[in-house]
């Protein structure tokens, strides 16, 4: 380790300890404020280089993927809002490099009316350039349609007849990728990026009704529930959050944004934690016998 | 007469369905209609018009309040122009103009990569913030469950982060490891099986009550 990480570290305890007496000193929760946008500003300006250790479900998740046959078909979904783009889209982007590296067909689609299909199109457009890939040969994005029960219902009996145009409103009927994809039977794993609980619905529809293997990256909050899927052996492999992201740009050896936002996230954490010992040792102080609030 | 409609109409819709998922596609064809994706289509065109009662009911509730001059109603009217700048070019066809349609390249595309994600991501990273504060304000170890939660928490916001998994390594290089097995493939793993099998059969005895006519609150009732 360089003296100047040395330095920058020191800066950061240092500054975080400062920030923390004057919240404790005058009760100003504005301090914390000051005390999370620095933490999350600093890596920027300098780069942390942390390890980031692989979980056994982004591994299986990626096993999974990595295991396919070149050229498999893989439906992979955008089911997440503008809002949780710091999270999700890094997933995608790392899937994206994963399936194109293994020439992988690619179907994208997503269940989200408000910027799911924009998301899709420029994510997968930017990858796919990368790898010289050519929309309706390469990859295909379906867009949205209403009501997500009946979607996921219905392409297991025919994608055509519940996506008779693609998300530029060309026929599906012609986009010869799309020739011998018929329903799930023809898709060889899905991979669901998602924020909601669409997930659910893609398990006990998808993945229970007609046995195809469906791998996840969803956001932190909701990682804990998936552990019941993955558990079960129902599903495929998990990222949860950026860490899981950052996981699977490892994985890839494509460090993107996850892999960067690793030092925001870490040192967020450890001041929230410290913040929550130290109020707590205060509070445990400060207690008067008898006190039971 | 409007309370059996449609109640006859929720009961043959859930019936339908659930006939269906019993039966494989080849056998529900009557005549030459394939019945489940007949069925599924016309799910799918009911919520297409769902979205359009939405769209239809933020336009009344916000041309309402620009009209009267209601407090705030400044708000009401960005709502408005963002509804018409947003839908008018996605709706008009891009063989007129590049500028038209949700392609790459369009207003709509313009707009929402610039306006619609930044906007909504800046509001869900404002939560880290109101996260933090309550964190720490709310985190108290007042008795043996409230201690336990915030020892699993913390072990958990650690083990979450490189930086925290570092120092967990560093105390045993087994921890990170046992805070997978037995907190987030253990003691998580049983409850969140729990409230999943909860929820299913909730939502199993709700659709039974819908479709029997017992629940009638989406009447209005």
């Amino acid at each position: 380790m360089s003296i100047w990480m040395i330095l920058a570290y020191i800066f950061l305890i240092v500054f975080g300890a400062w920030l923390l007496y004057k919240t404790f000193r005058t009760g100003d929760r504005r301090f914390i404020y000051l005390a999370v946008g620095f933490y999350v500003v600093f890596p920027i300006l300098i780069t942390l280089d942390l390890p980031t250790s692989i979980s056994p479900e982004a591994e299986q998740l990626y096993d999974a993927v990595d295991t396919l046959p070149d050229s498999s078909v893989v439906m992979l979904t955008f089911d997440y809002y503008p809002s949780t783009l710091a999270e999700t889209e890094p997933m995608s982007r790392a899937a994206l490099h994963h399936l194109f590296r293994k020439d992988c067909r690619v179907v994208t689609m997503t269940t989200i009316p408000l910027g799911g299909p924009s998301i899709a199109e420029r994510v997968t457009r930017e990858v796919a350039d990368e790898y010289d890939k050519v929309y309706g040969i390469d990859y295909v994005n379906l867009g949205y349609k209403a009501n997500y029960v009946a979607v996921l219902k219905g392409m297991g009996t025919s994608i055509k007849k519940i996506y008779p145009t693609d998300n530029s409103g060309t026929p599906v009927s012609e986009i010869p990728m799309m020739e011998d994809i018929r329903n799930y039977d023809d898709i060889d794993f899905i991979f669901v990026v998602a924020d909601n609980a669409i997930v659910d619905i893609w398990m006990a529809i998808v993945n229970a009704q007609y046995d195809i293997q469906v791998g996840t990256g969803v956001t932190a909050v909701m990682a804990p529930k998936f552990f019941a899927y993955i558990g079960s052996g129902q599903m495929t492999g998990m990222l949860g959050g950026m860490k899981g992201a950052a996981e699977y740009e490892a994985l890839e050896k494509q460090a993107g944004t996850a892999s960067k936002g690793m030092g925001a996230q870490s040192l967020v954490h450890l001041f929230i934690i410290v913040s929550v010992m130290v109020g707590n040792i205060i509070f445990f102080f400060e207690r008067k016998p008898g006190d039971k609030k | 007469m409007r309370t059996t409609v449609p109640v006859i109409i929720a009961f043959l819709s859930g019936f339908a369905m659930i006939l269906l998922f019993f039966i494989s596609p080849e056998h529900s064809k009557i005549g030459t209609v394939e019945l489940e994706p007949e069925v599924l289509s016309w799910v799918t065109i009911v919520g297409g018009f769902t979205l359009l009662l939405g769209v239809v009911s933020i336009l009344r509730v916000n041309y309402v309040a620009v009209q009267r001059k209601k407090e705030g109603w400044i708000y009401n009217l960005a709502t408005l122009v963002s509804i018409f700048a947003m839908a008018i070019p996605a709706i008009l066809p891009e063989s007129w103009s590049p500028l038209l349609g949700t392609g790459t390249g369009s207003i709509y595309d313009w707009l929402f990569n610039n306006l619609d994600a930044p906007m909504m991501s800046t509001m869900f990273a404002m939560l880290a913030f109101y996260i933090a504060s309550a964190a720490f304000r709310a985190f108290r170890a007042r008795n043996a469950e409230a201690t336990l939660l915030l020892i699993t928490a913390a072990l958990v916001m650690l083990w979450r982060v490189p930086m925290g998994e570092m120092l967990l390594s560093g105390i045993h290089e087994s921890i990170p490891e046992k805070i997978n097995t037995y907190i987030m493939n253990g003691a998580n793993l049983a409850v969140q099986r729990g409230i999943l099998i909860g929820a299913a059969l909730g939502a199993a005895a709700m659709s039974l009550r819908i479709m029997l006519g017992i629940e009638r609150t989406y009447m209005g009732k």
